[in-house]
């Protein structure tokens, strides 16, 4: 207690030294910056999850080939949780003379306990409902139109009289593209009561839970020890809104990688403020080493000030990170439809524990060793200390930044290419400083006096020129890399979603509707038109081996093994595939080809030259494998598992998937078009497309607020750097002062001294700035084509160089001004 | 005042005062004093005599509160602070208590920095030679740490020297050694003046030191109390 009431007088005593200002600022900054990012990332990650559980129709469920086992119902109803059962089959429906393949959903009343069940009466308006009551259903437009029926009718689903009670306009699990059938809800008793689940039906069945978050949680980790029968498997909304998921992937990936650059900034700051803090003290450690204080006394008295300092500023930065992230979220909620959700506090708890262990990792090597201060270094300060060949607490910051680009990053590649670059950058600078250091004592000699102060300036103060030539170019690679290849990226991204990405699909387009159907399309203004033959089959054997799902150790085999395919053809590789193994198709192939998604290479263990049998409705092909594909399933195009040569698989019977793009304000014309064309399923995606478009943008917003956090940072790595030689300087301006220097001489001086050091730092950091981003672009964010902008990334190393001249400047500006007399003072 | 050939020095009720905490300050009240080029002189004094103070007044590192002061013919009342430092620069060499020796500069560095402000070519080799003829031409390499006060005193000597200025100001040169280093280096100092005909004023309370010196004043509370001063 004793020693805590020293460090506290100390610190309350030394709180005007600019070193500890400093590293308070830094240490305020980096949990702010940490802290910010990680309670929005958390808060957005949880509004993603709300959303997606309003997709799947509830928090959590099973899903099962047969009725779900009682065990799941029983364990959530324990849990208080909310259930909803249902069942989804096929079956034909009949009415007046007409008949119709629907896809079918049985519910219950509670059904859907996350989301909306929009419904229309007869006169159209609309309202939102539940699961139909028993000798009821509601049938979509598509269903309507082909049956010829409307709301208030009646028809016949296997084998029931049912009466439709409303038009089903929206469900929270409907709209997929993978809807090939128009829609019909029916209630789940009349399902089970009309034989449609019977054995022998293919019927899928679903258990959809709803609750607090605590309890859907204690039910997930339940359920997640159980035994999974075959077939059985959960649904949990990560599954869901995988687009959406990987847009915020990104997303949060540049996010952190901004918060990251900033605390690693300010961990710079930190060590060099604690450097310099370390060496203010190195005469009081000595002279109490000297009096009598042990070693351990000296070190506890030091780290207990140390503490006394970084808690209440770690809670000050958490707090303040809170109050940003609220701010922040207010502008952000919307993307996620204004789901409630709770402000996370952890993740700013967690955030100031890191810019603890920031301030720990970069401030301990120097506070450390000096509590090693030798008492005969009251006599010498040059005897304070042994020199060491090479001291291991230095590796300290090292791993510790290690950690933190790791945990921050979320993914090893990123965490790997982010170290080794900011690693490279500080090699190259370290070196590129050392050689240029030793250039300007060569060159000194005959340049002009002032150009040769400044030289020698820095030649003189060769260690501490290096360690600021290499932190700041840690900082400005840091803020090059955020300020011009983050924005250049995220345009990148922009790009691959124009205004014109096909924002509608038709499924289901005949033969013969395909010309009348483009008319169509040319008239109301789509353009963007793409069509690709769309054949549904089943695989049915591999090299001749049938197919048995019983065979394949790989569970998602197993399931393809039982599903009907989607297979297409083309002649040319559809964009956004790659064939990364074999040759794409020969214009006449001899015998029938196809090219597989790596995925399904991997699933089935798919070799070149295999053959894979299917039946497409009558017919039968079996093709070659020719070559295997990478697809980018986050692109906005149709794509395919499995695609066949044209030559060969013309003759299969096929509808037409088309996808196009249609200026907004058509939405009159379109209905029209579904009016026109009935048997379509006309898919819009607009929606998901804003909504990526959206987090795009508010991302590139959320990057430039926390891009000033780096430059805040950026600025404590030149004020920490200025700081940790002021003292230095003032003395040596005081000399030249006294030894006839004219002011504009040391000004001059100062000048050249800070250009250089800036120049060394730009031009290091825009290389590094420039490899960073391109292997960035390349590898983590995956966009094709990736170049760094070369002309911005050389006016900012210039731009650095004159602002680290002007900043330099205007920190010397009072050192200049150093009265000669102060050498007299001094004695 | 009409310049006086042998006069390199002349301060003529120079009074310095400064506003502290308590009012005004009369740290010097009308001192003068005349030193002709080649002389040494000596000004002693109990701390806080304001010893130092005057020293910086004659060298033109501050100015006075009143009165004049003539460094080699140039009232130094008249010339702004720039004018001054070239003037330090051409004509003056300092020699401190602390020695003031750059420590991230070895021995030779040090020495060639009066010349490297000048622009001077040779400095490398003026500066050698300089070290040399303090006797320090082995350690020109070594760092201020690496060596010993009187060691460090003699570099700083040598700095003093490297410009063949024609005053030398040297505040207590001897203060920080001990006595047998601290003889050392004042017969270095008196060698240098004697040899170079620089003059050299010093600032002491070392009585020993003072009586070497051709001329003394004493001051006490900022006034000339005795001596051969105006």
């Amino acid at each position: 207690m004793k020693l805590l009431r020293i460090a506290l007088r100390n610190l309350r005593r030394e709180w005007r030294l600019p070193e500890l200002r400093t590293l308070a600022g830094s240490l305020l900054l980096a949990v702010l910056a940490l802290g910010v990012v990680a309670t929005l990332a958390t808060r957005v990650e949880r509004g993603i999850l709300a959303s997606a559980a309003e997709l799947i129709g509830g928090d959590i469920g099973v899903s099962a080939p047969q009725a779900v086992p009682a065990a799941f119902a029983d364990q959530a109803r324990r849990d208080g949780l909310a259930l909803s059962h249902d069942a989804g089959f096929p079956s034909v429906a009949f009415a007046h003379d007409r008949s119709q393949l629907l896809d079918v959903q049985a519910t219950d009343g509670a059904y859907p306990l996350r989301g909306k069940l929009v419904l229309a009466d007869a006169q159209g308006r609309q309202r939102n409902g539940h699961g139909p009551a028993a000798g009821t259903a509601y049938l979509d437009h598509r269903a309507l139109v082909s049956l010829s029926l409307k709301v208030g009718d009646t028809l016949q689903l296997g084998g029931k009289e049912l009466r439709i009670a409303a038009e089903l306009v929206q469900q929270p699990d409907g709209g997929a593209l993978v809807a090939l059938a128009p829609r019909a809800l029916m209630s789940l008793a009349d399902a089970e009561q009309a034989g449609l689940l019977g054995v022998g039906s293919r019927a899928r069945y679903r258990l959809l839970l709803a609750g607090a978050p605590e309890a859907v949680q204690r039910w997930r980790s339940w359920a997640q020890q159980q035994t999974l029968p075959q077939g059985v498997e959960l649904l949990t909304p990560e599954q869901t809104q995988e687009r959406m998921r990987t847009a915020f992937d990104r997303a949060g990936a540049f996010l952190h990688l901004t918060a990251l650059l900033a605390a690693l900034l300010a961990g710079v700051a930190i060590a060099l403020s604690a450097q310099r803090y370390a060496r203010r003290k190195t005469p009081e450690v000595a002279l109490l080493r000297a009096l009598g204080t042990p070693r351990r006394r000296v070190l506890g008295l030091l780290l207990l000030t140390l503490a006394a300092l970084a808690l209440p500023v770690a809670l000050a930065g958490a707090l303040l990170a809170l109050g940003a992230a609220q701010l922040a979220w207010q502008f952000a909620s919307t993307l996620f439809g204004g789901v409630p959700t709770v402000l996370p506090l952890l993740p700013a708890l967690i955030a100031a524990a890191m810019g603890v262990a920031v301030l720990a990792g970069f401030a301990l090597p120097p506070l450390l060793r000096l509590a090693e201060v030798a008492p005969v270094a009251v006599f010498r300060e040059s005897l304070a200390r042994k020199p060491r060949r090479f001291d291991g607490l230095y590796l300290l910051p090292a791993l510790v930044a290690l950690a933190l680009i790791w945990s921050q990053s979320g993914s090893l590649k990123l965490a790997g290419i982010l170290a080794a670059s900011l690693a490279g950058v500080a090699l190259v600078a370290a070196l590129l400083a050392t050689l240029l250091l030793w250039l300007a004592r060569r060159v000194a000699p005959g340049a002009h006096p002032a150009l040769r102060l400044g030289l020698a300036a820095l030649a003189r103060r060769r260690g501490l020129s290096v360690v600021q030539a290499t932190a700041l170019s840690l900082g400005l690679a840091a803020l090059l890399l955020l300020s011009v290849v983050a924005p250049a990226l995220l345009d990148g991204w922009r790009r691959e979603l124009p205004v014109d990405t096909p924002n509608w699909f038709a499924l289901n387009l005949q033969d013969d509707q395909q010309p009348a159907f483009a008319q169509a399309l040319a008239r109301i203004g789509a353009d963007q038109l793409n069509m690709m033959p769309l054949a549904v089959g089943k695989l049915t054997a591999i090299n001749g081996q049938p197919i048995d799902s019983r065979h394949f150790a790989d569970p998602r085999a197993k399931e393809w093994a039982d599903r009907q395919l989607r297979l297409s053809w083309a002649d040319a590789l559809p964009p956004a595939n790659r064939v990364i193994d074999g040759r794409w198709f020969d214009a006449h192939p001899a015998q029938a080809e196809v090219s597989v998604d790596r995925m399904w290479r991997d699933m089935f263990a798919l070799k070149l030259g295999d053959t894979m049998s299917f039946d497409v409705g009558e017919g039968r092909v079996a093709a070659t494998v020719t070559s295997f594909r990478q697809v980018d399933w986050t692109s906005f195009r149709v794509n395919f598992f499995l695609l066949l040569d044209p030559a060969h698989a013309d003759a299969l019977p096929h509808t037409w998937l088309a996808s196009f793009h249609l200026p907004r304000g058509h939405a009159r014309a379109m209905a029209q078009l579904s009016r026109d064309y009935p048997n379509l399923s006309l898919v819009d995606v607009d929606d998901l497309l804003d909504r990526i478009r959206q987090i795009v943008d508010r991302v590139g917003g959320a990057v430039r607020w926390i891009l000033g956090f780096s430059l805040l940072a950026g600025a404590l790595v030149l004020a920490a750097s200025l700081a940790a030689s002021a003292a230095e300087r003032r003395h040596e301006a005081a000399l030249l002062r006294t030894l006839g220097a004219r002011r504009a001489q040391l000004r001059v001086a100062a000048a050249c001294e800070f250009a250089l050091l800036g120049l060394i730092a730009g031009l290091t950091a825009a290389f590094g700035a420039a490899v960073a981003g391109l292997w960035l672009g390349r590898t983590v964010f995956h966009i094709e084509g990736f170049l760094p902008p070369s002309w911005p990334l050389a006016l900012g190393a210039l731009g650095c160089a004159f602002v680290v001249m002007l900043l330099g400047l205007a920190g010397t500006r009072k050192v200049t001004r150093t009265s000669p007399m102060r050498l007299l003072r001094e004695g | 005042m009409s310049d006086t050939p042998h006069q390199v020095l002349e301060a003529h009720d120079v009074s310095k005062s400064v506003d502290g905490p308590e009012g005004r300050l009369q740290i010097l009240d009308r001192v003068g004093l005349r030193v002709a080029a080649g002389e040494s002189f000596a000004i002693v004094g109990a701390s806080g005599s304001g010893k130092t103070t005057l020293l910086g007044l004659l060298a033109g590192l501050d100015t006075p509160s009143s009165g004049t002061i003539r460094l080699a013919g140039h009232a130094l009342d008249t010339l702004g602070e720039e004018a001054r430092a070239d003037l330090r620069r051409r004509l003056v060499g300092f020699v401190f208590q602390s020695f003031h020796l750059l420590p991230a500069l070895s021995a030779e560095e040090n020495v060639m920095l009066p010349l490297e402000l000048e622009g001077d070519a040779q400095a490398r080799a003026k500066a050698r030679e300089a070290l040399d003829a303090v006797g320090l031409a082995a350690r020109r390499r070594h760092y201020p740490a690496q060596l010993s006060g009187g060691e460090q005193q003699r570099v700083a000597i040598a700095r003093a020297f490297v410009h063949g200025p024609r005053l030398l100001f040297a505040d207590e040169p001897t203060g920080n050694l001990d006595q047998r280093t601290g003889h050392h280096i004042a017969d270095l100092l008196f060698a240098l003046n004697r040899d170079h005909r620089t003059t050299l004023v010093l600032v002491t309370h070392d009585a020993q030191l003072a009586a070497r010196c051709q001329r003394r004043i004493e001051l006490e509370e900022g006034r000339v109390a005795t001596g051969l001063g105006a």
